[in-house]
């Protein structure tokens, strides 16, 4: 793990286990409706400051926090074409299966890569500490998994050129 | 590393015709039409007798083929095969399997390699072409002084090939090179990106480790060679064009022959890496995504009592 990567990593563990103190919370605009406030916006009373913990310019985690809900967004680095190519399919592809990963929002904020949604009930059925866990490890393995991903993808095109090229004057 | 690389028949032609002229089966009934790269269909069939055998081709890119001499390559090298071309097809051959030509087994083998290789034969006319206006035009640069030699322009014709409905071969010869270029567009922005990544180590290829290779060079421009050859304006954004040179050293005539079965085969076998390469992507992130799963599952405690209850 990189120097600057642990410190992030850290500071976004905190600050998560800090926003994720949430309570059921009942609409105060409709009976007997329970919405999730982040989401909804509707009561300002319910919103708390939004943080932001950035790594550089390019790498960034947005928590917004209310009394019943916390939505995450991450920005994932993306150094050049294929690296952004790459990062689109994965989020794509983790997004078609929001339905499985639960916390998952189908749809990014604008400006990130991919957003998860935390309500009171996944706090009440899921453990906390292990809901923050899978956050921060997502996170770290994504990087990893990117440029995994490119560096083979450049591996396999240089061995494709090098070895159509030989006939030419074996 | 010579397995990865495409074999330069039509598999589906060599096997019939394995059966029917190697291993001598029983002859069949047959009528099939095989599909080939760039557009080019084959007709199989047997239409008088068993015994005889009709080979059919057609090409998309005939019309220009046979304005640089296809069809007179192709009678000498099919000599006593060719016959009246079958309403529909480009070429045809009938290969008659009670009067064939060669009796031992080596013969016919060699006899089933030719008709499989009837597509490259038919796309070669043009780099044959080029390859001997090179000849003509080095034996006369040679009487010059170096550097005083220029070709007239008819000799240096840039050769067009359309092969597919968007993309282009394009040859020109010179007295100290052939040149030529494949236009080549990508529609999905994957293979796009994934595509400029791949011609990016075609091209640096040649600086690293193979200095004896090609030159290859890749530009959005279309170079000055198909600026020449009536390039129409019309560029796609995803267009881009890849280009190389063949140095006197990659086609002197033991390395000719393999040099434009080669050639021919640039465009699937760069495809076929990109999907390759794509498909590898997918199952990683498919496999990446279970893993995510499995720790997101971890936080919910009815899965942890299971877990304990097990041990």
């Amino acid at each position: 793990m990189s120097q600057s990567l642990k410190p992030y990593l850290n500071a976004v563990r905190h600050s998560l286990n800090a926003a994720l103190c949430l309570e059921s919370f009942g609409s105060e605009i409709v009976e007997r409706h329970s919405y999730p406030e982040v989401e909804a916006g509707n009561d300002p009373l319910a919103l708390l400051n939004p943080m932001y913990i950035s790594r550089n310019e390019n790498e960034g985690v947005l928590i917004e926090t209310s009394v019943n809900s916390v939505r995450m967004s991450l920005r994932v680095k993306q150094a050049d074409e294929l690296e952004r190519i790459l990062v689109t399919q994965f989020t794509r592809f983790l997004s078609r299966r929001a339905e499985q990963f639960l916390i998952l929002r189908r749809n990014p904020l604008k400006g990130y890569d991919i957003s998860f949604l935390i309500l009171t009930t996944h706090i009440e059925t899921m453990m906390k500490h292990k809901l923050v866990d899978f956050i921060v490890e997502f996170m770290q393995v994504v990087d990893k998994e990117i440029s995994e991903i490119k560096l083979f993808v450049n591996a396999r095109a240089r061995l494709v050129a090098e070895s159509f090229l030989v006939p030419f004057y074996q | 590393m010579s397995q990865e690389l495409l074999e330069y028949h039509n598999v589906l032609l060599k096997s019939i015709f394995t059966e029917a002229i190697v291993d001598q089966q029983e002859p069949v009934k047959i009528d099939q039409v095989v599909s080939d790269f760039d557009n080019v269909m084959f007709h199989i069939s047997t239409p008088e007798s068993k015994t005889k055998i009709l080979l059919s081709i057609v090409l998309k890119s005939w019309p220009d083929l046979e304005k640089y001499g296809a069809k007179e390559l192709l009678k000498a090298e099919y000599e006593g095969f060719v016959t009246e071309t079958e309403v529909g097809y480009n070429f045809s051959l009938l290969v008659d399997l009670e009067n064939l030509p060669c009796s031992t087994l080596e013969d016919r083998t060699l006899l089933v390699d030719k008709l499989s290789l009837l597509k490259r034969n038919a796309m070669a006319a043009p780099f044959e072409l080029a390859f001997q206006q090179f000849d003509e035009m080095s034996k006369e640069a040679q009487q010059f002084e170096i550097g005083s030699y220029t070709p007239t322009d008819a000799q240096t014709e840039v050769m067009a090939i359309k092969y597919r409905d968007e993309e282009t071969i394009y040859i020109q010869p010179n007295w100290d090179r052939v040149t030529i270029i494949f236009s080549t567009g990508f529609k999905d922005e994957t293979d796009q990106v994934l595509g400029k990544v791949f011609l990016q180590e075609f091209v640096d290829a040649r600086r690293r480790a193979l200095q004896n290779a090609p030159q290859v060079m890749f530009s959005k421009e279309p170079p000055l060679e198909v600026q020449r050859a009536g390039f129409n304006g019309q560029l796609r954004p995803d267009q881009s064009f890849i280009t190389f040179v063949l140095f006197p050293q990659h086609i002197i005539p033991q390395r000719r022959e393999r040099a434009i079965s080669h050639i021919q085969t640039f465009r699937d076998y760069f495809h076929f890496h990109i999907k390759s390469s794509k498909a590898f992507v997918h199952s990683r992130m498919r496999h990446r995504t279970g893993e995510f799963l499995k720790v997101l599952n971890r936080a919910k405690p009815e899965n942890l009592e299971k877990s304990t209850r097990k041990i």
